[in-house]
């Protein structure tokens, strides 16, 4: 599989949008995490109201895969609870890793990920800012 | 020296300010001309500046009679982008040779003391690395990660700095690639020909540390151009 074929033009379009990408002026909970393998680093800032998401901002260094997986979030996460980001993130795993279908509405554009089940190496790109969200709405509820 | 000169070249040295000073050898005083930013207000520094250039210390004749200039530059200092197996002996050398150097890479998993003992690492990206610290004259920066995400942002800030030498890892056919994308940021096809790629001298070097000898070693030529060699 070659580069063309891991990036379509819809894949692309999302990172793009970047949607959510930058900071909130005072988030309830931020973190940070990367991977030491590749260099991604991934930041979620969240505002939470009764465990769920009412802004979120995220900043990321790393791949376009990754650029695209938190900007699906961006669109996807807002009023999501924390057990609904680590579901979605559950999704995508198996979608990734055994070829699982990908889940509905708001996540269905999970599905624009489905080439990367053939690059193991590149599972991570996509898995890591549903973890970094999950890890800042984890501290958000204290 | 008095005091309060030591105290004034120690500012000098320590916010990485090149500095001479300037000793008249009949009267016996001394004063600092920088070379570099006095805007060329003072009669020496058409001088100091020659002699901060070649890093030379030297005596110059003066209406007023012979001065010693006593150059201070700042140490040279190396930034290397990527924490990879040319990368540990690279930065051996460079300290052994008597530079700062500091090696930067956000996979954390390369970048580790077991694997670069005694030698200043970053895990940040470069160009956050260097928001931080001025890219001046006496620094050059070698870039070999090989992933654009990670050189390409080293190479834009190294190629709009005052740094003497930037080198990029990669074949011709890499070296064209990153060419475009960096044009594509808004690089001037003069700064992009800064770029000192295929890196390194051509030794026929084919070990990773004989790789590195051959960027120390063309790294080393750009710090000190030779009227032989031209510069």
């Amino acid at each position: 599989m070659n580069a063309a074929d891991l990036y379509q033009d819809a894949l692309l379009r999302l990172a793009r949008e970047a949607t959510g990408a930058g900071a909130l002026e005072a988030p309830d909970a931020t973190a940070t995490l990367d991977n030491p393998l590749c260099g991604d680093r991934v930041t979620f800032e969240v505002r939470l109201r009764e465990r769920r998401v009412v802004a979120l901002a995220h900043r990321v260094r790393g791949c376009l895969l990754c650029e695209a997986a938190a900007s699906l979030l961006g669109q996807a996460a807002p009023a999501a609870t924390r057990e609904e980001v680590l579901a979605a993130g559950a999704s995508a795993a198996a979608m990734l890793k055994e070829g699982a279908p990908p889940p509905g509405a708001p996540w269905a554009k999970l599905g624009l990920f489905a080439p990367v089940q053939e690059v193991p190496s590149r599972h991570r790109c996509v898995l890591l800012p549903f973890e970094t969200l999950a890890e800042a709405l984890r501290l958000g509820e204290g | 020296m008095r005091r309060e000169l030591l105290s004034a070249l120690r500012r000098d040295l320590a916010a990485r300010r090149a500095v001479v000073l300037a000793t008249e050898l009949g009267a016996g005083s001394s004063r600092l001309v920088h070379p570099f930013d006095d805007g060329g207000a003072d009669a020496l520094s058409g001088a100091a500046r020659e002699a901060a250039l070649r890093d030379e210390s030297r005596t110059v004749e003066t209406p007023a009679g012979p001065v010693f200039l006593r150059v201070f530059n700042p140490p040279v200092q190396v930034f290397i982008v990527g924490a990879v197996h040319v990368a540990q002996t690279l930065a051996q050398l460079v300290r052994l040779v008597g530079y700062d150097v500091l090696v930067i890479d956000p996979r954390r998993s390369f970048a580790t003391p077991e694997r670069f003992p005694g030698i200043p690492l970053s895990g940040e990206y470069p160009d956050e690395v260097f928001a931080g610290r001025r890219l001046d004259r006496r620094a050059a920066v070698v870039t070999m990660t090989h992933d654009p995400k990670i050189d390409d942002p080293a190479l834009a800030a190294a190629l709009r700095s005052e740094a003497f030498y930037v080198g990029a890892l990669g074949s011709r056919k890499t070296q064209a690639a990153r060419r475009e994308r960096l044009a594509q940021q808004g690089l001037s096809g003069a700064q992009l020909d800064r770029i000192h790629g295929p890196v390194g001298l051509d030794l026929g070097a084919v070990s990773p540390g004989e790789i590195a000898a051959s960027i120390l070693a063309e790294l080393v030529g750009c710090l000190r151009p030779s009227k032989k060699r031209g510069p």
